[in-house]
């Protein structure tokens, strides 16, 4: 899958970059609105991601003048720094598919970008196998052969979370934040996902031995597939 | 008090002053004059009745003197002549005196006049009534009152009715331009409708200052926007390249470690300058208000959005509201109020504690209350917990602004937050919601 982050802050742009091509993703850069049109105007996308506060314009309007061009079907992430509410709200209206208030988790992108990739083309498969345990994405389950996991809401959340995020080291943070949405104050108290994490893990190795989720000291958790 | 009564105060007050100081002078300017007319006419007729002189008459006026008979039928005036004995010539002399006459007492004018006759000196006595002047005083007073009566009662509904009239494009300009202004952005610069040039100055002078006042939040709201992009982008640019790095196979442990710190450290970073974003943005009326809120249910949604927190320190909620109250307002920031003050009763409780919500209808609207039953506030601390940045415990999850938070969202909506806390037995805060 072909990305194109338009970003005019060339370390960001890097950054992301370098994340999304160890997940597989082909990646073009533009630091410019002139040159990003150009991008647009010449080739399709799987994934746009559109910074709105680009040197020499408005990122809104690039969005405008993708959705112009007839049989164009790429996705938008907006990324901005502005993080104000009628943006977000904005951005929705004019056609973008989600919306991410910097400084946003890269795992957190990918969990979106797999959400749109879910929602759009529906190839994506909605089973995941991970070791023992199947887990069900459309339905919102875990099972352990035809057994259904009594997990909560939060602990699906994580457990679908690092699941996204395979082999990665996830920060606590991102995961607190991903669960419990960008709410300030609420949001600073990470180590609360510890307690879920617990249950979690808890719930896995009643039904078998789940050392492929692993612990990060001081850092986080990470599953292994 | 208002100017309009002012004006009909001060109005009445001249009026009656005016009247008052024209009254009376003109009732002693008619005293005078009747007295006047009345002193030339007694002086005619002792110039008649001298010019006509004779022995007989004399006599006969003598003669009537013991009798009175000389008054015609109204007894408004009489003539009596009397022999004296003086050697010094005395000159005429007017004098005011009683007298009574076939049993009625009256003021009199009298005028007295000294003349020789026949070797003989006599007195005569003129008198004229003054019960006519009298009359006369008392119908002028009597009028003049009834003109003042009339004209000050008239003139004060005329002038209430007059200054009013003049007086609504001021309220006009006060209510319109001023009370009812929320957003100095969106101001509405038409002139107001009056021929008043003081209005008019006032109303350009209200414009002005909105103008001014829309230049600098439009500033300041740049200024916002430019803090965040120009502060929120580097953070996001570490941020990433942490995350990155974490992911490096070939770190140390004790790299990782300081890596995750740095990325909590970034995250409170990041808290802090949202929250302050958060704030300028509501101090600067960013946000529009018109949302139908029902607070029941946001607060249901809250307590949803908790509960792992409740359960994980065995704490109970009771939702003691009786009524799902609307309220025009913002949602998501009447959301962030509503976790900020439920997530503090949580992380404040005491293990096993309880959260109470209940609420009232006094006069001034509604009324929301949170209580816990947590380590609670001296007073020192509750004057000081809506302040930026002042934080009681030395816990790592707090930055401080939760509370200014509320406090700006609270404000915002025209909101009044209230609290009430004993140490050790918890804190009660009161939301009012204004009618």
């Amino acid at each position: 899958m072909n990305v194109l982050i338009i970003e005019d802050e060339n370390s960001l742009a890097m950054e992301i970059a370098e994340f999304l091509q160890k997940e597989g993703f082909i990646i073009e850069l533009a630091r410019r609105k002139k040159s990003a049109e150009e991008k647009i105007f010449v080739n399709s996308y799987d994934f746009i991601l559109l910074d709105l506060g680009l040197p020499d314009g408005d990122g809104f309007d690039l969005l405008k003048y993708l959705k112009d061009i007839p049989g164009r079907d790429d996705s938008v992430i907006v990324l901005t720094a502005r993080g104000s509410l009628d943006d977000r709200i904005k951005g929705l209206e004019e056609g973008a598919d989600d919306y991410l208030a910097k400084p946003f988790a890269l795992t957190e992108l990918l969990a979106r970008m797999h959400a749109i990739i879910r929602r759009k083309h529906k190839v994506e498969k909605n089973e995941f196998k991970v070791h023992d345990f199947t887990l069900n994405i459309q339905n919102r389950t875990v099972c352990y052969g035809d057994e259904r996991l009594n997990l909560t809401k939060k602990e699906y959340e994580i457990f679908n979370y690092l699941v996204l995020n395979k082999n990665r080291v996830i920060p606590r943070v991102n995961l607190t934040e991903h669960v419990w949405g960008d709410i300030l104050e609420v949001n600073s108290d990470s180590n609360f996902v510890d307690v879920h994490v617990k249950n979690l893990r808890k719930k896995l190795s009643q039904m078998a031995p789940i050392d492929w989720f692993e612990t990060v000291r001081s850092v986080g958790y990470r599953i292994n597939i | 008090m208002k100017l309009q009564h002012k004006l009909a105060f001060y109005n009445t007050f001249t009026k009656i002053a005016i009247i008052a100081i024209l009254g009376t002078l003109i009732i002693s300017f008619v005293e005078n004059i009747s007295v006047n007319s009345l002193k030339q006419r007694m002086v005619d007729k002792r110039d008649k009745f001298v010019s006509n002189l004779s022995v007989t008459e004399i006599n006969e006026l003598l003669q009537q003197e013991k009798s009175f008979t000389d008054y015609n039928i109204l007894k408004e005036e009489y003539i009596v002549l009397t022999l004296v004995n003086v050697t010094d010539s005395i000159p005429p002399q007017f004098v005011e005196e009683q007298r009574s006459i076939e049993k009625e007492t009256g003021t009199y004018l009298i005028l007295w006049d000294y003349f020789q006759y026949g070797g003989k000196k006599y007195r005569l006595e003129i008198g004229e009534s003054m019960e006519a002047v009298k009359r006369i005083e008392k119908n002028t007073l009597y009028f003049t009152l009834l003109i003042l009566l009339i004209t000050v009662s008239l003139t004060l509904v005329s002038d209430l009715a007059f200054t009013r009239f003049l007086l609504r494009p001021f309220y006009k300009i006060v209510d319109e331009k001023l009370n009812r202004v929320n957003d100095p952005i969106h101001f509405n610069y038409e002139k107001a409708d009056t021929t008043t040039d003081d209005f008019l100055l006032l109303d350009s002078s209200i414009s002005g200052l909105m103008k001014k006042v829309s230049d600098q939040l439009l500033t300041e709201k740049q200024f916002i926007s430019n803090v965040s992009h120009e502060l929120l982008t580097p953070i996001s640019v570490l941020r990433n390249r942490l995350e990155n790095m974490l992911n490096d196979d070939n770190i140390s442990v004790e790299s990782l470690n300081k890596i995750s710190a740095s990325l909590k450290t970034l995250t409170r970073l990041k808290a802090v300058i949202n929250s302050l974003l958060l704030i300028s943005k509501v101090e600067n009326q960013q946000f529009n208000k018109s949302d139908n809120i029902q607070i029941k249910t946001l607060i249901a949604e809250v307590m949803e959005e908790l509960e792992d927190r409740l359960d994980a320190r065995h704490i109970t909620f009771e939702n003691n509201l009786t009524t799902d109250y609307y309220f025009t307002g913002n949602q998501a920031l009447l959301h962030t109020l509503f976790m900020n003050l439920l997530n503090n009763a949580v992380k404040y409780n005491k293990e096993s504690g309880k959260i109470i919500i209940s609420d009232a209808y006094p006069k001034t609207g509604y009324q929301i209350f949170i209580s816990d039953e947590g380590v609670g506030m001296n007073e020192q601390q509750i004057e000081k917990a809506f302040t930026r940045f002042e934080k009681f415990s030395d816990r790592k999850d707090s930055h401080g602004l939760g509370l200014a938070i509320v406090k700006s969202i609270a404000s915002f909506h025209y909101m009044e937050i209230s609290m009430h806390s004993e140490p050790e037995k918890g804190t009660t805060i009161a939301i009012d919601f204004r009618k």
